[in-house]
Parts: C-alpha cells; sequence; structure tokens
C-alpha cells in the first residue's frame, strides 16, 4: 500500500495579470527576435530573480510546491481563496501546465473541477456519462457496466435522457460527481464542488469518496473549504498559503493550525489618540475586540466557544444618556441579533463595555459584528459598522452527519426523547 | 486491491513540438467517435428538416452560381454542363472551407471543455474534419447521381476513366490542408482575437482565387499567377478532370500541392504540440 502514485516536485506557477495573452502579436513577434535570434534574455519569462514576486504585474500562483502521495491515501488540500489550490489540482489534471517543476503519476486521473466536469450542454445525461468515460479512455462495455450504478447514485433516472443543459445545477453536480467517482480512476481529484448539492447529496458524495480511497485503495485529492469534511474524509491535508506550502501532516494538526492562524487579527482593533480613532464630534472609538473564552491557547474557534465582545470609546458630552446595541450579522448580511445594553449616564471620558455570546448557540460560517452607540435609547450618535468579524468552524462531535448544519442559529436547547413502558402497544 | 495500474505520466512545463503519443491518441478512438455522432445529432436537432440540410446547402448555392455565375456573368464552363461544374466546385469547397473554419478557433470554441477536462487537445479538430468528411460524402453521393442523371437522360458526354482512382488522393490532400490551416489558425486565433475576423473574411475572398464558380482556362494570363499561387488550385482541376473530363492539370502543379501539404501538415502540428497546451492560460 505504501506505493507513491503522485510525486510533485518544485512545482510553480506564474500568471501574468491584467491584460489577458502576451499582447499584440508584433509585440510577440520582437520578443521573438530578441530571444530567439539575438540571444538576449527574455523579459518576459525569465524567472530567476525574485524581482517578480513583488511586481504587481505577475502572481505566483504557486510556488516551489513538494510533496507525495501514496496509493489510497486521501489528501486534503486547504487555503483561503487565491491560495492556489485550485491550480494545484488543475496542473495535476493536466489542464494547465506549470512554469516549472515536474508532477509524475501513475494511473488514470478523473478529476471534478468547479461545476460540471466538461459536460456538453445539448447532450443528454447518458450521452455525457459515455464520453467522460471515452475521455477518461474506457471501452464502450466497461461503461456499460458502470452505467446503472451511476444512474442509481446521481438520483437521476428520470432525465437520463434529457439534456444537461436543462438540468438543475444540482442535478448537474450530482452527475458528474457520480460519474468521476464511479469510472474507476486511479486517482480522483475533487474540486470545491459540494457545495452545490443538498446536504443529503453531500454526505453520499463524501462516503463515496471514503470508499474509493479506503475499500477500493485508490487516491482521491480534495479540495474543500470545509473543514469538517476535511477531517472526515482525508487522512493527510496540505495547507497552501499565497502559493506556498504552509503546512503538511496527518489531518488534524493541519487542519487546527490553518483554523487558528486564520482566525487571527480579525478579533481586535485599537486606537492611541481620539484624533485618528473613527467616530465623530461625540463618540470616538478607542478599543474594540473580540475575546474567544478558549480552554487553551490555539484552540480552534468552534461553535462551542463562549466569547466577550469588549469595547471602550471615548464620550465627548457631559451628562449624555449613552447605550450601545450589538448586531450581530452573517456574512451573507443577515442580521442574527440585535442586543442593546441599559442606558447609563455618562460624562466626559472613557466608556467601557462588555457583552457574552454563549457557546453553544451560534451555527458555523462567518460572522461580523456592528456597534451602535445609542442617546436616550432612540437617537444614534454613531454606527460603527462591520468593526469586528470572526469565523466559527463546526463541531459535529459523534453526529454522524456531514452536510451545512441548517439555521441561522444552533444552539443546545433542554430536549430529551424518553420512551414510556407501553411504547410496544401500537393501537 | 486492485492490480497495479501501469500508466506512469509526467506533466512539467516543458512542451515540446515532437510528442506525439500515437498509443494515446488510439485509447481515444471512442470518443472521436460520440464526437463525431455528437457532431451530427447537434446539428440538426430541433430542426425541421433534420439532415437534409446536409444536401440543401450546396444545392441552394449551386442554384445561386448557376444564375449569377452561369446566366448573368457567363462565365464558360468549357464542355462541362455547367451545373455539374458548379457542383462539383461547390462540394469540394465546402469540404475544404468547412474543414478549415470548422477547426481555426479549437481553442476558442472549447475553452469550457479544455479548461475543465485533459485529453489530447487534437482530437477536437480530428473529430472536426471526420463529421466534415462524412457530410462531404453525402454531397458527393449527390454529384454522382446528378452526373448519373446527366449521362443517361441528357446523353452529356461522362468518361468514366481510370482517373477516377485519384479522387480519394484529392480529398485526402484537400481535407490535409484545410486541417493543417486549421491547426495553425487554432493557435493563432487563441492568442491574437482580432484574426477571429480575419479568418472568416479570408476564407471568403479565398474562394475567388480558387477555380470554384470558374475553369484556370478561362482566367487571362496576367492575373493567372495569383491562381496558380494558391495550391488548391490543381487538385480542384485534377478532381474536375478525373470526375467530369475537363480541367488544365500540369505536373508541376500538383508537385506543388503535394509539398505545400506535407510542409503544412508538419509545421501546423509542431506549432499545435508546441503550443496546445499553455494556450489554455490564455483563452
Amino acid at each position: 500500500m505504501a506505493d507513491t502514485i503522485i510525486t510533485v516536485e518544485e512545482l510553480s506557477k506564474l500568471y501574468k495579470l491584467g491584460t489577458i495573452g502576451t499582447g499584440s502579436l508584433r509585440q510577440d513577434i520582437q520578443r521573438w527576435w530578441n530571444s530567439s535570434v539575438l540571444k538576449k534574455q527574455d523579459p518576459f519569462f525569465s524567472l530567476d530573480g525574485n524581482d517578480k514576486t513583488e511586481s504587481s504585474q505577475y502572481l505566483w500562483a504557486l510556488r516551489d510546491v513538494n510533496f507525495e502521495v501514496k496509493r489510497g491515501e486521501a489528501l486534503g488540500i486547504i487555503g483561503s481563496n487565491g491560495s492556489g489550490k485550485s491550480t494545484l489540482l488543475k496542473i495535476i489534471s493536466r489542464i494547465v501546465r506549470p512554469t516549472h517543476g515536474t508532477v509524475r503519476g501513475n494511473g488514470k486521473v478523473s478529476s471534478l473541477l468547479e461545476v460540471g466536469t466538461g459536460f456538453h450542454q445539448e447532450l443528454t445525461g447518458r450521452e455525457n456519462i459515455f464520453i467522460s468515460g471515452y475521455i477518461l479512455g474506457m471501452t464502450r462495455q466497461e461503461i456499460r457496466s458502470k452505467f446503472d450504478e451511476i444512474v442509481a447514485f446521481s438520483g437521476i433516472e428520470q432525465f437520463i435522457d434529457t439534456p444537461v443543459k436543462r438540468y438543475s445545477s444540482g442535478m448537474y453536480v450530482r452527475l458528474a460527481f457520480a460519474v468521476a467517482a464511479h469510472l474507476e480512476p486511479d486517482i480522483l481529484i475533487v474540486d470545491e464542488v459540494l457545495a452545490v448539492g443538498d446536504a443529503d447529496f453531500q454526505k453520499k458524495c463524501l462516503g463515496k469518496m471514503r470508499e474509493v480511497s479506503q475499500s477500493e485503495g485508490r487516491t482521491v485529492l480534495f479540495v474543500s473549504h470545509s473543514m469538517q469534511a476535511v477531517n472526515n474524509l482525508c487522512d493527510t491535508a496540505l495547507w497552501l498559503n499565497k502559493g506556498r506550502m504552509q503546512a503538511i501532516g496527518p489531518v488534524h494538526n493541519v487542519v487546527n493550525k490553518y483554523i487558528t492562524q486564520v482566525q487571527q487579527n480579525k478579533l481586535k482593533q485599537e486606537w492611541e489618540s481620539p484624533q485618528t480613532a473613527p467616530g465623530n464630534d461625540i463618540i470616538r472609538f478607542k478599543k474594540l475586540e473580540l475575546v474567544p473564552q478558549l480552554e487553551f491557547p490555539n484552540a480552534p474557534l468552534d461553535i462551542r466557544v463562549p466569547m466577550k465582545v469588549k469595547f471602550q470609546f471615548w464620550n465627548m458630552q457631559d451628562d449624555l444618556s449613552i447605550s450601545a446595541n450589538i448586531l450581530l450579522f452573517s456574512y451573507g448580511g443577515d442580521c442574527i441579533f440585535d442586543v442593546p445594553s441599559p442606558a447609563v449616564l455618562c460624562q466626559k471620558g472613557l466608556v467601557e463595555g462588555e457583552c457574552e455570546i454563549p457557546g453553544n448557540f451560534l451555527n458555523d460560517g462567518a460572522y461580523y459584528i456592528s456597534l451602535y452607540v445609542v442617546k436616550d435609547t432612540t437617537t444614534e450618535l454613531y454606527a460603527f459598522e462591520e468593526c469586528l468579524s470572526f469565523e466559527l468552524e463546526d463541531f459535529r462531535g459523534d453526529i454522524k452527519w456531514y452536510g451545512k448544519w441548517w439555521g441561522a442559529v444552533r444552539p443546545k436547547l433542554p430536549f430529551a426523547l424518553k420512551q414510556n413502558e407501553s411504547a410496544f402497544v401500537l393501537t | 486491491m486492485s492490480a497495479v495500474p501501469d500508466n506512469k505520466w509526467e506533466i512539467s512545463g516543458k512542451t515540446s513540438y515532437w510528442s506525439w503519443d500515437l498509443k494515446e491518441l488510439w485509447g481515444y478512438r471512442h470518443l472521436i467517435r460520440s464526437l463525431v455522432r455528437r457532431d451530427f445529432l447537434l446539428n440538426y436537432q430541433q430542426t425541421v428538416l433534420g439532415p437534409i440540410w446536409i444536401l440543401i446547402q450546396p444545392i441552394m448555392t449551386l442554384v445561386t452560381y448557376v444564375l449569377v455565375f452561369g446566366k448573368m456573368v457567363g462565365i464558360a464552363t468549357g464542355s462541362i454542363p455547367p451545373v455539374l461544374f458548379y457542383f462539383s466546385g461547390i462540394v469540394l469547397w465546402n469540404f475544404f472551407n468547412d474543414s478549415f473554419t470548422g477547426t481555426a478557433f479549437t481553442f476558442k470554441e472549447n475553452a469550457h471543455i479544455f479548461s475543465k477536462v485533459y485529453f489530447p487537445r487534437i482530437i477536437m479538430p480530428i473529430s472536426v474534419i471526420s463529421t466534415h468528411f462524412f457530410r462531404f460524402l453525402m454531397q458527393l453521393v449527390l454529384l454522382v447521381l446528378l452526373m448519373g442523371y446527366y449521362a443517361l437522360l441528357l446523353d452529356a458526354s461522362i468518361v468514366f476513366s481510370v482517373w477516377l482512382l485519384v479522387i480519394p488522393v484529392i480529398i485526402l490532400f484537400i481535407g490535409t490542408i484545410g486541417l493543417s490551416l486549421g491547426l495553425f489558425f487554432s493557435v493563432l486565433t487563441a492568442k491574437y482575437r482580432d484574426l477571429i475576423n480575419l479568418v472568416s473574411l479570408g476564407v471568403r475572398l479565398f474562394m475567388f482565387v480558387t477555380p470554384v464558380i470558374y475553369p484556370i482556362g478561362s482566367v487571362p494570363e496576367k492575373v493567372r499567377w495569383m491562381v496558380e499561387l494558391n495550391p488548391l488550385t490543381p487538385l480542384f482541376e485534377l478532381f474536375r478532370f478525373s470526375l467530369l473530363g475537363e480541367g488544365t492539370v500540369t505536373v508541376n502543379g500538383l508537385l506543388y500541392s503535394v509539398c505545400f501539404t506535407v510542409i503544412a501538415l508538419l509545421l501546423s502540428s509542431l506549432l499545435f504540440n508546441k503550443q496546445g497546451d499553455k494556450l489554455i492560460d490564455i483563452v
């Protein structure tokens, strides 16, 4: 089981930003003339020197990435948006070429990148299954033998002879995933696609991928923003940050490191003097802070963790009846709650506030907080929008459900289930 | 555990000119077949007349040409009946035209597929050429039927000679020139968008320096070099000569066409090989 199936060495990919393409035909000919005929150095694609890294015209989507994947291993690739995850998968899928470095592999690769992996819109689901199989280099018989399984898994029996352009995006992804996973690739590559399907199907996909890697001994490369899914499916994880490898290793270690690092610095804002601080003639903010009550430092910030919102502001007027409102918004912009403090009569000087958000109350996801300072509980003095933001990781404990949990909040309520002695009498 | 697959591959930044993996291409034969089938189905799905369009289109062109160039302009077609003269030209030109324009935008038109899945990029142009080849065959059958009609009912003198045997070779060469120019331009149109307009305009003008609507014999000596410079010219003349018994064919002309075809195929496939996998970054 220990043989290496993918070796990635010194892999780098350089993109030029701005205008797509290299410019006009004339410039290209000039470039070619300089580099090929006059043997001057080509200023456009010379890769030595680090000046490119700083130049805003170029972007290293990947920089010196090295790793190996063994047969039967499931590797999760994590990182924030634009960290090079998709570029890496595209290179391994042979869709784009690296700028330098090599990838060596062994076996058939089937990839599911973004939504709908190269389906032909006009063709029916049935025809697309065959074409996808042929693209993998399979024969008609091999595809036929898998056909029923694919259709059953995707759950679109009724629509199998309908052109895929009429499919809903959910159906599309279901079929695409079913095809990619069932055509027996040696290496299955899945980019963040599960976000589209419903929770039920996501669970089914994760189950199938686990089966593919664990029972069938195939290799899975999996990109996801759901740490829960990565944790559950993968043995190892690779964390990419701005194209570079930040960490690789056992999945729990890497995921925990990632979560704690990504969440730094968004939780606190502080200003030295009232002159530079945000605010107006009456109110100036000094300090805003979200303090998670973690059990130990560097523990991930998940839905179980209680948090304290602490803030300080300068008040510039005497005899002012001040209250504050904390508004919590989901990243999508829905207000989850709007909590007022009691009103207090304040004099000139520093005012402090503190509010506790209990653990086991919010659902997982990204949130931001706005803080309003109000006079006489009616007139707004200053509204500090989106002043803090944070992300709550999922935690399920022993719940074997991997889909997205529904609901704006996820409180732990007193909830009991019991069975009467006479439960077997069903009349 | 499944058997250890013996299917090693390597991806690096270098692309080479000489890397035709014929074994790999053979593995994709099913894909080519189903792409050809798809093209046939798609072109005629949601149409009333279906595949009859393959025949209607050249027939309408024929009627126009006979009226405009035959009756109004009055171009002499020698001893060949004008209908057969024009139709043979139209059918062969369509094959070239479709092969060329069908492949010249390979990267631009397939960008959405090329950016999602890997397969040798050359598969797409090959399947397009194959589709147009089958279409051409259907039109050729119509041409033969027309010839039969003229021979039997109108007593036109149509000689069936051993020259008929070169027709498959002519078709092969026409298709190859179409494909070669198509591959060449597919790389260019992916890089330089403004060439797209130029290609469609160019191919239309190109028809007028090809003996489609006139025999080369009727071209004034002064400007004949323009037509003779066109590598398609000897092939068109030979096509008419072998099929209809009249045409101006010279050994030098044919040699020129053959050399052009071989060189064009070689150069364009080298270019396609070298650039094919890199283009997806800029399409």
